[in-house]
């Protein structure tokens, strides 16, 4: 399976993140940034299904929620960032 | 016993919050900390606990709610986020050792006091319009005075300092769960409280209402940034530096459920109605004055002076007697002093949800058997 994966800046903002997805119908899973892709440090990310990326980006924007990074996680487990 | 020193601490809480408290301890991990489950359900109680917060104090954004461990840790966030060195702050009359003391503390700090007679909210509100001029780095007021139960002109201050510019920050610790607190309706830069009074939390608990840019009184780990050596620049992080009381916020949730379930406004009329009720016995009983506030001036707790009686020897009479007061100076030596009754101090009653009608009247009578005996 592929997803994209929301870079958020703490787990509040994450579940926020979900919760507002939620509401439109797009699942979203809070789950922690895997190290690779997180240049930060510790961190959370939301991981949506593959064909809810533009749908998310729209309802997050519409709500003052900007992602601050968004990456593609393939089948193989590699990353790779999606300038949105 | 018949407790009734609930603005120090609810005793008698919904069952709901100490089943919360342990079912957390034994299943919940640390919030922000691990993927795992019983760290993410962590995360999930903290989260629902910031929603039932925002949603019962009107504040837009959960990332607002600051798990704290009791009103005094807030305000001290609160006033070192707006107050530095040589700073000028304007107080009311009413506060408690949780305001003083932190304004204290600050080097050359000075400090205004917009004192106004008990019960007199024009008289309050008339000192605020004087003294909060420009230049004044923030105002601080209790929304009820923790030792008389006067309810101050909150909403008014609140639209005098948006007016003038001038941060406000409301200790709502005799307030919350009770009246109507509106960060967001009063534009607030803080709000601070307990969770163990009015909202039937577990003592350890409180919440920091933010509404502006905040100074972080502790430092550590956050489980984010974790790269970076400076406290996050967002909140709830910026201001919640180690683990989390995960189980006390378990408990603050359930108690904030039963507040809402129940209805602030309702529980206030009913500590009205039971600390009314005593008022009206003991105002007929000669040797006591009961210090009562008319026209929704004061909320459900209320103090007295026992002619004769040091007011210590009375709240351990009663104590004796299986009633549970506070007597002294409440921590508040500012309120006594604009009251004037900084030389006497005075005994404090106070109500909860779960206080009876017949326990009021017991109490009554208690407090008039000791003045009969101290005639003797």
């Amino acid at each position: 399976m592929v997803y994209y994966l929301i870079i958020c800046r703490s787990l509040t903002y994450a579940q926020r993140t979900a919760q507002v997805l939620e509401r439109v119908g797009i699942p979203g899973w809070v789950q922690r940034s895997p190290k690779l892709i997180s240049k930060e440090g510790c961190g959370y990310c939301v991981r949506i299904p593959e064909r809810r990326l533009a749908d998310a980006l729209t309802v997050l924007r519409r709500e003052g929620m900007s992602p601050k990074q968004v990456f593609l996680q393939t089948a193989e487990g590699e990353y790779s960032e999606v300038k949105s | 016993m018949i407790y009734l020193d609930s603005a120090a601490t609810t005793l008698e809480k919904p069952g709901t919050v100490p089943r919360a408290c342990a079912w957390a301890m034994t299943h919940l991990a640390s919030p922000g900390r691990g993927g795992h489950a019983p760290g993410m359900g962590a995360g999930e109680l903290m989260y629902q606990m910031r929603e039932q917060a925002a949603r019962l104090f009107h504040v837009d954004d959960p990332e607002r709610v600051v798990l704290t461990s009791n009103a005094t840790h807030g305000l001290n966030i609160a006033i070192r986020s707006l107050v530095g060195p040589g700073g000028t702050v304007v107080i009311s009359g009413y506060e408690h050792n949780a305001v003083t003391r932190p304004v204290h503390a600050i080097p050359e700090v000075k400090v205004k006091v917009a004192g106004g007679p008990l019960f007199d909210s024009e008289g309050v509100y008339a000192a605020f319009e004087r003294e909060v001029t420009p230049g004044v780095d923030a105002v601080i007021c209790n929304h009820v005075s923790n030792v008389f139960g006067f309810v101050q002109p909150v909403e008014r201050i609140a639209r005098l300092c948006r007016e003038r510019g001038v941060p406000l920050i409301v200790d709502a610790s005799q307030s919350a769960g009770v009246l109507n607190v509106d960060m967001e309706g009063w534009g607030a830069a803080f709000v601070a409280m307990p969770g163990h009074k009015g909202l039937y939390g577990p003592q350890g608990t409180g919440l920091l209402l933010c509404g502006s840019q905040t100074r972080p009184v502790l430092f550590g780990g956050t489980g984010s940034l974790s790269a970076q050596q400076e406290m996050p620049d967002f909140l709830p992080d910026r201001l919640e530096a180690g683990t989390h009381n995960v189980c006390g916020a378990a408990g603050l949730l359930e108690g904030m459920k039963f507040v809402a379930r129940t209805g602030a406004g309702r529980i206030h009329r009913h500590e009205q109605m039971l600390a009314g009720r005593m008022m009206d016995t003991l105002e007929r009983c000669p040797g006591i004055t009961v210090f009562r506030g008319n026209n929704g001036s004061q909320s459900g707790l209320y103090s007295i002076v026992l002619d004769g009686l040091d007011c210590e020897e009375a709240g351990a009479a009663l104590a004796k007697r299986g009633i549970a007061v506070r007597a002294g100076l409440h921590c508040a030596p500012l309120a006594h002093r604009t009251a004037g009754t900084l030389d006497t101090g005075t005994v404090r009653f106070s109500f909860s949800a779960f206080n009876r009608r017949d326990q009021a009247e017991r109490a009554a009578e208690a407090v008039r058997e000791l003045v009969r005996a101290a005639k003797k």
